[in-house]
């Protein structure tokens, strides 16, 4: 197994990956790559992101999470992100970031309902 | 670029690493919960200073910023100044790095500058090539 | 000084005064003149008679008798007086502000209340213009809200709202898209004609929310959209149960 940044757990075909660190730079590209080995090697088809306990996501951040969702759904994996906090939300809507190629969600389940919807 | 003296700041931050963006993030961030910002408005500064000292880290490799709490006028309204300043090799087009979508490296969003423009209640930027950039904002504490 | 004064009282007080009111004020203000007359901390001294006195008459009024102070009355210190004017009036205008202040902190309080108007779904009907400091306070206001009571749809209504320009348009669009990202739906209503009108001339957007003509029918489908999702659960949950007979 190669560096894990974050535990995750399998669902089905879902992968849920519960982001309890906090995420600089070095971190969000070292769980772009995680994410991605545990889709191919897994065969998993959604991603659920769950980011309640992330305090800061900048400009870069969402970059790379938006990457990473692009390159899931080359993979034929759909992103779903929760829990994004309310002031982060404020912080990024006012910066005017768009986080491309991933779902909202307001909760786990809601997640969940989504990407069985998406099936 | 301009004369700063390190004695007028609170906070006073070397970026030279990828690390030093994490711990500035942190600084800053207790600082302004010192000072009684709101949560939004905390982690508007805190993704603010991420920005800055990314972009100090990225095209400058190495810089300063400095933070420090304000009074101003005659009700003592209390507001957080970030400057951040680098040697590094300058912006050529400020007024278009200020615009949203613009980027000259790979792997960006090109909103670092205009988003930390939206988040803060003014914003200055000096840069000249081959010089160095220096970025000035400030975020006031609002009453309620 | 103060002799010269207490001697012309009743006169002066009848070239200044205009209204049996206003007599009482300057007599009040003149004895208190002549009581200080001297002092050291003179000015000091003088700042509440003039704001005594200022309840009464107009600075204009203040300004002119004054003046005819100085001209009835040799070595009159009308700069002094002046000084300790300006300075009553720049407490004056202190006190306002922080008063202004107070009110703007109440009504952000009562302008942007938030209802639950059904299970999973917000109201926040805007009233009045948005600045940057109201704009700010309600986004946070509702973006707690919506995280904490995980509504599906946050339903805002702006008939209350004078005018949509490109920066009350940006304000929203910005409180909208954070609404989003908690994955919440947005649903505007009340959007009158002349606002949907300079709406479209400023190229304001909102194609990130759904639109609805009126309150009644943006509850209507929130809280079918909401049955149905409850609905599609309880036939999963059944399935589910059926499977594992």
């Amino acid at each position: 197994m190669k560096t894990k940044v974050v535990p995750t757990i399998k669902l089905y075909d879902y992968l849920i990956a519960p982001i309890q660190i906090e995420l600089d730079d070095a971190t969000v590209e070292k769980l772009q790559m995680q994410l991605l080995n545990e889709i191919n090697e897994k065969n998993i088809r959604g991603v659920v992101l769950d980011v309640s306990m992330v305090d800061v996501i900048d400009s870069y951040i969402s970059f790379v999470l938006s990457e990473t969702a692009g390159m899931a759904k080359a993979m034929g994996c759909h992103t779903v992100i929760c829990g994004i906090q309310p002031q982060v939300a404020l912080t990024l809507a006012q910066m005017g970031v768009k986080l491309k190629d991933i779902f909202t969600a307001s909760s786990l389940e809601d997640a969940m309902d989504i990407l069985n919807r998406l099936d | 670029m301009i004369d700063v003296n390190p004695q007028d700041y609170d906070i006073v931050l070397k970026i030279k690493d990828e690390n030093d963006i994490a711990v500035s993030r942190q600084m800053v961030k207790s600082f302004a919960q010192k000072h009684n910002f709101s949560l939004a408005d905390v982690t508007k500064i805190t993704t603010t200073v991420s920005e800055l000292a990314r972009n100090i880290y990225r095209y400058a490799k190495e810089g300063y910023i400095y933070v420090r709490k304000k009074e101003t006028g005659a009700d003592k309204a209390v507001s957080i100044e970030i400057l951040a300043c680098d040697r590094g090799p300058g912006i050529e087009n400020v007024e278009l790095a200020v615009v949203g979508g613009y980027t000259t490296v790979e792997r960006s969003l090109g909103l670092g500058l205009s988003g930390i423009r939206r988040l803060m209640d003014s914003f200055n930027i000096k840069s000249e090539v081959g010089k160095g950039t220096v970025v000035a904002v400030e975020k006031r504490r609002r009453g309620f | 000084m103060k002799d010269k004064i207490i001697s012309r009282l009743d006169e002066l007080v009848e070239e200044l005064a205009k209204g049996d009111e206003q007599k009482k004020a300057w007599e009040d203000f003149l004895v208190d003149f002549a009581e200080v007359c001297g002092k050291a901390d003179f000015k000091e001294e003088l700042k509440a008679p003039i704001s005594n006195l200022l309840q009464y008459i107009s600075e204009k009024e203040l300004s002119e008798g004054i003046g005819l102070l100085y001209a009835k009355i040799d070595n009159f210190p009308a700069v002094d007086i002046y000084k300790a004017f300006i300075e009553v009036l720049g407490e004056i205008n202190r006190e306002n502000q922080m008063r202004i202040t107070e009110l703007r902190d109440i009504l952000a309080e009562l302008a942007t209340p938030i209802i639950r108007l059904w299970q999973d779904v917000l109201l926040v009907p805007i009233i009045g213009t948005l600045d940057s400091q109201r704009a700010q306070s309600m986004a946070e206001k509702l973006l707690e809200s919506t995280a904490a009571t995980r509504a599906k749809f946050v339903i805002v209504d702006v008939t209350g709202v004078p005018v949509i320009d490109t920066i009350v348009g940006g304000f929203l669009i910005e409180m909208f898209s954070a609404v989003k990202l908690l994955g919440s739906d947005v649903i505007l209503t009340g959007i009158k004609p002349e606002i949907a009108h300079t709406l479209v001339k400023l190229g304001v957007d909102f194609n990130m929310v759904i639109i609805k003509r009126d309150l009644e029918s943006a509850l209507t489908y929130a809280v079918s959209i909401s049955a149905e999702n409850t609905g599609r659960k309880l036939l999963n949950h059944e399935r589910g149960n059926a499977d594992e007979d």
